[in-house]
Formats: structure tokens, sequence, C-alpha cells
């Protein structure tokens, strides 16, 4: 693949990186058009959508927010914007003591830091069916699975061979039986000693895309390339994955990375995949099956070249289009996918799949969409959304360089607060897309909040896109540091929320209190049922390794215990029915008050009990 | 439950003996209560909660077993309590305060609807709620079932019919004049206080009625219900606007509403929070939007959603500083177009 001169772009709209950063250092002037909008939505009498959900009344959407290195994922709803809830799941968070307890340190293994970027959900047939999230972790390369029922992380994969676990896909039909994860960072495969004469040669440097078994939450594989995967996508057939790639160049410095004047969409051949692995086209590195997807020595992979440095690739709700967002090109680059068989086949080339190039503005990233043949791209230098229409601008690339000129795509651009990441409208990662809300996951709040010191919050802008123009309505911040999110219509995920804990799902589940010694490890079975923990008080030597185990024996919803042993840094909290244990060592002796942290009852403050450590 | 000595101190246990609260010269013991006789005629009956609604339970999440004395005409002779862990101390009530609600009693006929809010004060326990509207329902309802296996009341036979599974789509007017909806309207006027014109306007309706509930929770909701029963249990919608609530509070911690219930001839239905699901709009056409609902599934499988029952709420509201309650009743029928 190097038959540059068929790009179907405008090398003179590139920008040099120098313009890059310029730009982006001068870019916290903007106007405030919202503060004028807020004040004329007062006076209209127009029949408006309110994002005002009123006291006791309920949110549409569940939304579901990646937390960046915070390492968590948020429950958001929509359209009030309120934080309902917090999942930890690459952190430690001594509230609900994930890290702390032994069933959370056995997902963790010891890495309490992570970093998440793309929160999706498990789906059938193109749509969310309420079983799964998945997240990854691009700073220590894991995958998570949260169970809806429970808002849990139920799995963590730990994936071998990559670094920068960055764009992740759930399979979308005709059910989620894969999930894939790109590697944004490409490194020597093995990473280790064996392979120690790759360290210092970049050219010995993959990517993976990796495949998950999302049942299983286990490696199905690896498709080696020598670019590197950074946004990740599937269709709605079932048939491909696909990545973005910035670093064809494989280089190790900014100025390497931006030497090519494109990159390119990489797709993934999902049957060619199975088939190469059935017939044992892989080696094994790492106890994972990898296959070749290198260019010039795989059918399984498909170059379609974009403007220089990409970054984000969504796919149409209908299923017709990937859109890749330029980045350094002030262009996305529409592909259709009916025609990645033909090219596959080599009927025709990687580069027939684009039907347009229409020009956003100034750093586009994200696209998505409102199901009525829009597109909405968020574009991060300009600091805007811009609303555009998908056939409109295909067919203005058929009329060329002139029909271009006017934009005829363009419907609305609005500006927004500031320097716009992700964006992502209501359902728009679902065949079922439904065009009421965006938000813009801005990156920098700047002015927009009061003034909190120099680590600012983010800012989140929630916008009516009911109507031809994006009407923006208001501003939430956020903590470090969401990336993306989706929105999902209350009714596919609340029936499938659970009130309380199946108590025997955990296998140490107690339903009667006793104390154990076995040489010097003494365990503790106990219960909680608010005021009460079921013993009194619990003893052991100093040295002695102490296992407690305690079962929230509450049914009543929202009646949860906290467990707190003072000065051992322990604590967590127990969900109606739900068990957790902790395992530490007695190293100080004395008098210890286990007492309850999450208020329970009247008497919460008399539920404790004493660990009394002998010496 | 933690089962340890440190339960109980919550616990209260009172010994007793049948003529604690029947005057009678000598007791036959039946099943579940004993019948007292001055010589050779009846004198009445003396009945043991725990055998007759033994599934009800306060705040304490146990039932308290309660000894009751009837005369031979339904009328109350004696109430003594024999085993609670309500925690009345919680709420700064002393246990001698618990002992005098239950004095109400005496000289009160079952015949007659006991309910707090009419005939039943909750002076001497305010704030308890939970517990004085559960120890009412025993109360009345142990009576009650023993009057009714005594012959000394008699029920109608259950309804034939059955719900229809026929679907009409109908607007919220039109459901509220076929009776498939009833409304219960309390002004702030006839409670004697300011406020808003309606104090409370509550709505309520069988669910599982598809001409009903699908027109009033959406045709999804309405199947995520109907997959979730049991056999033989039903469930009802109950929505309100104004300043009152139906829902209170009382569910929070304790689990159960205690405002509001249904009964059913001898059998009375209060409602946990293991049977309440969301409700936040009514999806008929012209329906007002609300301030409260939730669907409630009423358990167990003898209630019959074909058969007429009662719904009653007890409404506390505020005089001033003082908590007052007002109970309010309706009685429901299916309309017969949606049954057969």
């Amino acid at each position: 693949m190097s038959d540059k001169k068929s790009i179907k772009f405008n090398r003179r709209n590139f920008l040099k990186f120098a313009g890059v950063a310029g730009l982006a250092t001068g870019a916290g002037v903007m106007l405030p058009k919202d503060a004028l909008m807020a004040r004329s939505e007062k006076g209209s009498k127009g029949k408006k959508m309110s994002f005002d959900v009123h006291p006791g009344q309920l949110d549409d959407y569940y939304g579901f927010w990646s937390g960046g290195h915070s390492g968590e994922i948020r429950i958001i709803g929509v359209p009030s914007m309120r934080e309902i809830h917090r999942i930890p799941v690459f952190n430690k968070e001594c509230g609900s003591g994930w890290g702390i307890t032994n069933e959370s340190k056995k997902l963790l293994r010891g890495k309490d830091a992570g970093d998440t970027h793309h929160v999706h959900g498990s789906y059938k047939d193109g749509v969310y069916d309420g079983k799964y999230l998945f997240v990854n972790d691009k700073l220590n390369n894991r995958v998570a699975r949260i169970r809806i029922d429970y808002m849990e992380v139920d799995r963590i994969l730990e994936v071998p061979n990559i670094q920068g676990a960055h764009g992740l896909f759930p399979q979308r039909y005709p059910k989620t039986d894969w999930v894939v994860v790109n590697s944004e960072f490409q490194t020597p495969v093995p990473n280790n000693a064996s392979n120690s004469a790759a360290f210092n040669n970049p050219q010995e440097y993959y990517g993976m895309h990796t495949i998950i078994d999302a049942e299983r939450m286990a490696v199905v594989c690896q498709i080696q390339v020598d670019e590197n995967c950074d946004l990740a996508a599937t269709d709605y057939k079932g048939k491909y994955s696909m990545c973005t790639s910035y670093n064809i160049e494989k280089g190790v410095t900014i100025s390497e990375m931006l030497a090519s004047d494109f990159d390119y969409l990489i797709v993934f051949n999902w049957e060619r995949i199975r088939k190469a692995m059935a017939a044992g086209k892989y080696k094994t590195i790492n106890g994972v099956k990898i296959l070749d997807g290198r260019m010039g020595k795989s059918d399984l992979t498909l170059r379609i070249p974009v403007p220089k440095n990409p970054h984000g690739v969504n796919i149409s709700p209908d299923g017709k289009y990937a859109v890749c967002c330029g980045k350094v090109s002030p262009t996305t680059t529409v592909v259709e996918l009916d025609r990645l068989d033909d090219a596959f086949a080599g009927k025709i080339k990687p580069e027939d799949c684009i039907v347009a190039n229409p020009f956003i503005g100034l750093g586009p990233l994200h696209t998505t969409f409102d199901g009525r043949g829009n597109a909405i791209t968020s574009v991060f230098i300009d600091s805007t959304n811009v609303k555009w229409n998908i056939a409109k601008a295909i067919e203005a690339e058929k009329g060329g360089e002139e029909a271009k000129k006017s934009n005829p795509h363009i419907v609305d651009v609005l500006d927004v607060h500031y320097q716009v990441g992700h964006i992502m409208a209501t359902m728009a990662e679902t065949k079922e897309a439904d065009g009421k809300w965006l938000v813009s996951l801005n990156k920098i709040s700047k002015d927009r909040y009061i003034n909190v010191g120099p680590l600012k919050p983010e800012n989140d802008q929630l916008s009516d896109i009911t109507g031809e123009k994006i009407r923006h309505v208001h501003d939430s911040p956020t903590y470090i540091e969401p990336h993306d999110c989706i929105m999902v219509r209350r009714e596919l995920i609340e029936p499938h929320v659970k009130h309380r804990v199946e108590m025997f799902e955990h296998p140490l589940a107690v339903t009667k209190n006793s104390v154990e010694r076995k040489g010097n490890h003494v365990t503790v079975r106990m219960t909680a049922n608010a005021p009460l923990f079921g013993l009194q008080e619990v003893r052991a030597k100093k040295g002695d390794k102490v296992t407690l185990i305690v079962t929230n024996h509450d049914e009543i919803v929202d009646l949860s215990n906290g467990v707190a042993i003072s000065n051992y840094n322990i604590n967590f909290v127990l969900g109606p029915f739900q068990t957790k244990s902790v395992t530490f060592k007695a190293d100080k002796e004395g008098v210890f008050w286990i007492y309850c942290t999450n208020f329970c009852h009247a008497l919460h403050l008399e539920m404790r009990m004493r660990f009394i450590v002998e010496v | 439950m933690a089962g340890l000595a440190q339960w109980k101190m919550f616990e209260h246990r009172y010994e007793f003996e049948p003529g604690d609260v029947l005057e009678a010269s000598r007791f036959v013991e039946k099943k579940g209560y004993w019948e007292g006789y001055k010589g050779d005629e009846l004198a009445g009956y003396v009945i043991l909660s725990k055998e007759w609604t033994g599934k009800l339970i306060g705040y304490s999440g146990k039932h308290m077993e309660t000894l009751i004395g009837m005369d031979a005409d339904g009328v109350i002779t004696g109430i003594k309590i024999l085993f609670h862990s309500e925690p009345i101390v919680l709420i700064g009530l002393k246990e001698q305060n618990y002992l005098d609600f239950l004095q109400q009693y005496p000289g009160k006929n079952i015949r007659q609807e006991l309910t707090i809010g009419k005939g039943i004060s909750l002076d001497a326990v305010t704030g308890a709620t939970v517990t004085a509207v559960v120890h009412n329902a025993i109360i009345f309802r142990s009576a009650r079932k023993v009057a009714s296996e005594t012959g000394m009341i008699e029920y109608a036979k259950g309804s034939k019919q059955s719900i229809s599974k026929k679907f009409t789509a109908l607007t919220w007017k039109e459901l509220l004049d076929s009776g498939g909806v009833k409304n219960i309207r309390v002004t702030s006027e006839e409670l004697g206080i300011e406020g808003e014109d309606n104090y409370l306007d509550l709505y309520f309706g069988v669910v599982t009625v598809p001409s009903i509930g699908r027109n009033v929770i959406g045709d999804k909701y309405y199947k995520e219900t109907i997959d979730k029963l049991q056999k033989g249990e039903s469930a009802i919608f109950v929505v309100s606007k104004g300043e009152g609530s139906f829902k209170g509070s009382g569910f929070a911690r304790g689990g159960i509403f205690e405002r509001f219930s249904i009964e059913q001839q001898d059998r009375g239905y209060a409602f946990k929070d293991s049977d309440y699901s969301y409700l936040t709009e009514i999806r008929a056409e012209d329906a007002p939007s609300i301030k409260e609902g939730g669907v409630f599934i009423v358990r167990g499988d003898d209630f019959e959603a074909a058969s007429p029952f009662k719904f009653t709420i007890v409404l506390p509201y505020r005089v001033g500083g003082k908590k007052e309650f007002k109970s309010f009743s309706v009685d429901y029928k299916i309309p017969d177009r949606f049954l057969e």
C-alpha cells in the first residue's frame, strides 16, 4: 500500500504540529455564547426539552462515564447530569473498600492505579442487552467487565503483549461474544529479556488488535501490526472491527510520529481471523495466540489511508458508514462499510471505500450521530460541536472541490467551553440512536466554575439536539477525567439492576458467627444486621494472621453496613446480603474498635465491637 | 439474623393465660384460639395473633404476638401483648406508651372498621407509625379471621370471574370513567390546614388488567411487571399529586409502606419495599404529571383481583406543630368490561 496520490483529501488543509500547539494555548478567549441562550430560553414559549428533573422524578437515561486516570466508572443521570454512583474499577476506593477487600484484591492483583477511557455496554442485535459494561485500562493494560445487575466489577483481564490499551469496543451483532481492545503504544513482542535486542530498535515494536472472549474474559487472539492501534469500532453486521492508527511511522518522538502525510484506518476481517485461527496460523507468545496482520504479509487486515494522525472512528447507527476524524486534518473521512468486502477481495482499492472527506473544523476528534442522518463531530482546537449531514457530504464529494467549497453539509456549529474531547449523543452507539441529548466532554473548564485552585474540573456540556440547531442547556463539572461516555435509555438497564445481592453467590457467606483458630491464623465469620455486629468482641494474639468475613443480613433496600477497624487501615461497605472479607496481620497490640461506617440505624453509632489484640 | 444474646435487649416477652383478656369460667382450646364459657354459655374467644396473622411484621422485622379477647358479638374484651421487639425506645417512647396504645381496643367492635385515624388514635405512640399500623392490622385481622372461622361474620363467596386478556386503548379520562382507576382526593380544607386545594390527589388501580396496566404504565413496563409475578400474585399501581405523600418514609428504613394498604374480606395486604418498583409517569393520554408513584405487588396467592377490595390510606398531616392522622378508604372492583 503506497499509492498515496489517489487519496481523496486535500493536503493543503493539513496542519503542522507547531500550529496545533499555538492554537491550543490561545483557546481561552471564547465568548460565552450560552449565557445569551439561557436568557432566551426563559422567554421562549416553544415546547423545548427540559434537562430539569424535579425532586422525586427520575432521569430518562443511564449515563456511563469513564473516569480517566481516576481509574473508575461513573453513573450519571441524563438529562439532569447528576452523578448518581461511582463504580471503582482499577483504583483503590476506601469508601466501598475496593482495593481493601480480599475479593477486590484478587481482581486487582496489586495494581490499584488505572486509566479508564472507553466504557461500552454488551450488545444484542445492535442495542444494549443490559448485561455487562466493559472498560479499558490504558495504564496497566487491562480490560474490566462490570456486571450491570450489581454495578460491580466481576472480572479483570490483564492483556499480555500490549501497552497503551486504548480503543475498546464490543461486538454489536448478533451479540457480544467478542470485545476488541487496541494498543496505542507499540512495543517489542515479547517485551522481556528474551527479546532484549529489540529494546533499542523501534522497527521491532508492534501494535496489537486484541480480541477478547466477553463471557470467559480471556484473550482469543491478537493481530500483530506494525502500526499503533488507537480508537476502536465494530460494525453492525458482526464482520469487522477497526482501528485508527496515527503512528504508521513507528516513531518514538512526536516529530517522527508526524512524519507521514497520511495514516490508516485498519480494518480487521473476522471471518478470515477465525479461519486463520482454525488453520493454526499463529504463534504463541506469553500464552496468547498471535496472528500476523502486517501489511503485505496478511490478508486479515485492510488499510484505508486517511489524513495524517487521525483519532476517533465511529459507525453511523444505520451501519453504513465509519467516520474517521482527522485530528490534525480539519476533515473527517467517511468510509462506506458495504465496500469493504470488495476491497478485501482486491476488487477495489482500499481508498475506494472512502465516499467523502468533508471539512469540519480545526482538530476534529470524535463523531456521534442523531439517528436522522446527521453526524456531530467534536472539534478540539476550534472548541466546537459541528453538526453535519452525511448524505450531503457524500453528495458534495461527488461534485468535486467546487461543490464542496460552500460546505453544504454543515448544519450548525456550537461553541463549547473549552477544548472538547469525546462527544456522545443518547443511544448513538446503537441502531436506536434517538437524537435527543448530546454531551460534549470538554477537557478544560477554565472560567466556567468558581475557582478551586490550580487543578480545575473538566466541563461536560449538555445540549438538546432535537431541533436543527444544537441547543446548549447545561454545564456540569467532572473530576479527573472522563474521556468517553454512553447514554442508555433507562428501560434497557433498570430492569436488570438488583436491589440485593444473591447471598450465596459468595462461597463464604456467613450465616453463623464463629471464631476459628488454625495455628496462628484466626478466621472470624460474622454477620452484620443494623445496629448489631454478630459478635461483641474478637480476640487475636499479636502476630496472628486474621481473616474477617462479614455478611450483611439486612434485606431492606439501601440498608448497607460499613465495617472499619480502627488504626488498622481497613474499611469496606456491604450492601444488603453482601459478603466481603479482609485478611491482615494483627501487628499492633491493644483494644481496637470495629465500627459501622455506613449510616444504618438510629443506633448506628452504637454499632461497634472490640477487636482485642493480646500481647 | 444474628441469633445472639445482644438482640435480647430489644425483646419484650410477657407471660399470659387466656383469662387475661376474657372473663370466663372455663376455656376450651381450639386451633389458634380458645372458646371461653360462663357456665354453658359462650362468653367469647381468646385469640393468639401469631396463628392468624404471623406474617404481619413490624419495624423490627418480627411479628408482634398479641392475645386478643373478643366476646360473642365481636366486641374486643381485652388485649395483651405477649412478645415484641419493636424499637419503641429509640424514638423516645416508653414501653408503657405502647401498652397504653393497645388499651384503646377493648370495647371496640371488630364488625366496624378499625384503622389508625378512624377509631384508633396514635396519640400514645406518636412517631411509631409503622408499629401502630401493623399492630392495628394484627389485632383487627386476627379477630376478623376468627369471627369468620366461627361463623360470627360471613363473607361473600369469591368471584367466579377472571381478568380479561383483551386490551382496549383508553385515555386517562376513560380509565377514570370506567372505574378501573379510582381516586381519593383529600383537600387541605377538610384537614383544616393551609395549603394547596388538594393536599393529596391519589389514583390507583389493578395493573394486571391489560386495559388498565398497559394504558397506565406502558406496554414494556406492563410486561416486565407481569413477568415478575409469582403464581397467584397481582399488582396495583398508586400515583399521587399534591403536597401530601402516600409513600411516606417508613419504607426507607423499616421496609414497610405504613400509610396505605388494601383489604379483602378478612385478609389485609401491606406492602414492603421488595414489592415496590418505581413509577414516575402515567403513559395514558391526557394523564396529569404525578409527584409520586409506584407499582406494588400483592404477595401471596389468596388475593382475588377480580373480587372487591378496599384501599385505605392513613394520612399524617401537621396542624401547627402537632402531627394528626386521618384515614380514607375507597372500595374498588375491577369493572365488568375488563372481566370475563
